[in-house]
């Protein structure tokens, strides 16, 4: 078996005549929990929908298990993206039954994992209420349910903790620790330096296109004479960077 | 085959689930109900009306030029004569006689009546004794046949064969022509529908997580097959009350016995229809839920819903050229193409001006024509699952690879 699960390789991405990616090429170990890093607009979010097929990328391979991704594949897959959303008008059970039977559960297993999920994110009251019912931060956490079931060995979290308050935070870091000890791989896409630290094995800062910073998270500190990451964010992306470092 | 068979389960159940589909389903056997309701009470009300009418007696004075009516007949029915027209309008205007009823001697001058105002409906008996004051006496003169001719009361029965078996073109219409109803009451209450179908899952955000969970193909492929289904139930829920309420009804309703026995079916032209209704639903279902999958929002994808209609219904204003001149270039065009095709070929087979021929290119075009659809369909969906606010542009998703 392959020692990387993803593999980036002079993936170069254009938009018009805009290069938001520019020959950029790493990896991500089996197992490992990876940080993908960088400022608003620097294509986090345009490498991970590149590397799940719904961008053609310009130039370059984007690989999954040593292959471009397909949904038909054997790899369970968990992604979370950036933009969120479920269906608004059905109920939140029956949306995690519908994604649980997709993801190759029977009605029952996907039913009972759901319950118990919901019950963990004090959302058991909810389950047979209509989604848009639901406060933002509830809708988050049921479709964070709806990431990790079905125990997924590749985790793609796109921001996760956008629009949680630190309760719910916490409680995320929880959820992906327990994926982290049962073997998943997990990628992390964030701005949230206190996140990475606690979590990332190793980290990609990306600038212009290309890697800023590339390896573990020590190797970078040591590259940036032990700055911690914050502080190390805030170099590469200058002080106007602020701001968006600390949202 | 699990994914589709949880997709195609999930829309049928959240459609089903939709108070919008009963309330478009049920609206039409629920108006056509309203509409019998409304004529049952008209007859009712008309026909007591009428009784009432027949008992009552009223006053007339007749004063005829034409020579048809008899003194003998008027004063059996208690009718009187007069000579001075002036002297009978003023008799009905002090009121002391109900009606005055003047016969001109050239009835194309018009029979003048002059009645005592006794309101809307029942001012309707004034020119109903009058007419059938002149047919009695026409009646008493005039050849029982000769009445018939004039009277249009022809009664003709006509026997037409083609290859030595009786024909009947306009019963043989009916059986492969229900098709053709079928299939424009189904786009034009399910049209909207297909074309929101795929509008959803970008308005709400879902598509990504849905692309990396299921195949686009089986994610179009499952709400088109469900969109059949619903189409089939919608249809069933449409029929259903009609014909119930037909059966039950149709006496009260003085609605025409309709003999089913006395249709023809043929089973060739019936297995056609029922081929070329597939293929074109199957085809716009994908062509509405390609649109759907291009425009960002429900909103933005509205008019094409227009554009879709006036092609595949425009050809019904050129329906009698379908019949009296199958071969003129005009309609072999308009039978070919796919997106007006459905109509011509549906049309053209009820009334059994289309050729063997004809029949095999025109459903080759229109199956082939859906398939094609149908991947360009899945194609706009998976690279146009992420233009929250952009329209795909058709040389985009050409181009793509």
């Amino acid at each position: 078996m392959n020692e990387n699960i993803i593999t980036i390789n002079h993936f170069t991405m254009k938009f018009g005549r805009t290069t938001v990616i520019n020959d950029l090429s790493f990896e991500v170990k089996r197992g490992e929990t990876f940080g993908l890093l960088g400022s608003n607009g620097s294509g986090k979010t345009t490498i991970i929908r590149s590397l799940l097929g719904m961008y053609i990328p310009t130039e370059g391979k984007l690989l999954i298990d040593n292959n471009p991704f397909n949904v038909a594949a054997s790899l369970k897959l968990g992604y979370l993206p950036e933009e969120r959303g479920l269906y608004k008008k059905e109920k939140v059970i029956d949306i995690m039954v519908y994604f649980g039977q997709l993801k190759g559960l029977s009605v029952e297993k996907s039913r009972e994992w759901s319950l118990a999920f919901l019950k963990r994110v004090d959302l058991a009251d909810k389950s047979t209420i209509r989604l848009d019912k639901l406060s933002g931060g509830q809708q988050q956490k049921v479709q964070l349910g709806i990431t990790i079931m079905g125990d997924p060995e590749l985790l793609i979290l796109d921001e996760p903790t956008k629009g949680f308050d630190p309760v719910n935070r916490r409680l995320l870091m929880d959820i992906i620790e327990e994926h982290q000890k049962k073997g998943a791989t997990v990628v992390l896409v964030t701005h949230q330096m206190e996140e990475v630290e606690r979590l990332c094995d190793r980290i990609i800062l990306l600038k212009n296109g290309k890697a800023a910073a590339y390896g573990t998270i020590k190797e970078v500190r040591e590259k940036y004479k032990g700055k911690n990451l914050d502080d190390i964010f805030v170099e590469i992306y200058g002080d106007n960077q602020k701001e968006v470092s600390r949202a | 085959m699990h994914n589709l068979n949880t997709v195609f389960r999930f829309e049928v159940i959240r459609a089903l689930k939709k108070k919008t589909f009963w309330i478009t389903t049920l609206s039409f056997p629920l108006i056509i109900a309203v509409v019998f309701g409304i004529v049952f009470l008209s007859n009712k009300t008309t026909e007591d009306a009428a009784k009432n009418m027949s008992k009552q007696q009223f006053s007339i004075i007749v004063n005829d030029q034409t020579g048809l009516v008899q003194d003998t007949i008027l004063s059996q029915m208690g009718i009187k004569t007069t000579t001075d027209k002036n002297a009978a309008i003023d008799q009905v205007k002090t009121g002391k006689i109900d009606a005055f009823f003047y016969f001109p001697a050239d009835l194309k001058n018009g029979i003048e009546i002059y009645g005592k105002d006794v309101g809307i409906f029942n001012n309707g008996r004034y020119s109903a004794v009058a007419e059938a004051l002149l047919q009695q006496m026409v009646t008493t003169k005039v050849d029982q046949n000769v009445r018939s001719i004039v009277g249009n009361q022809l009664t003709i029965n006509s026997l037409t064969y083609k290859d030595g078996a009786v024909s009947d073109p306009m019963r043989q219409l009916i059986a492969p022509g229900l098709f053709l109803v079928l299939f424009y009451f189904l786009i034009a209450m399910f049209g909207n529908q297909a074309l929101t179908s795929t509008t959803e899952e970008k308005e709400n955000r879902v598509i990504e997580m849905l692309l990396t969970t299921v195949q686009a193909r089986t994610l179009i492929i499952g709400k088109i097959l469900s969109l059949i289904l619903l189409a089939f139930i919608q249809g069933i829920l449409f029929i259903a009350p009609v014909i119930i309420g037909y059966f039950f009804l149709h006496n009260q309703l003085r609605l025409p016995t309709i003999d089913l026995s006395s249709i023809p079916l043929d089973p060739a032209r019936i297995g056609v229809a029922a081929v070329i209704f597939a293929a074109s639903f199957i085809l716009f279902m994908g062509l509405l839920v390609a649109i759907g999958a291009a425009t960002p929002t429900a909103k933005e994808a509205g008019p094409f819903l227009g554009i879709v209609m006036m092609l595949l219904f425009g050809p019904l204003y050129a329906a009698s050229l379908f019949i009296s001149s199958p071969e003129s270039p005009l309609v072999q065009f308009l039978s070919y193409f796919p997106l007006t095709a459905p109509i011509p070929l549906l049309l053209r087979n009820a009334a059994g001006t289309i050729t063997w021929p004809e029949v095999f290119i025109g459903t080759a075009i229109l199956i082939i024509t859906a398939v094609i659809v149908i991947r360009i369909a899945v194609r706009i969906f998976q690279f146009g699952a992420l233009e929250y606010s952009r329209r795909l542009s058709f040389k985009e998703v050409l181009v793509r690879k």
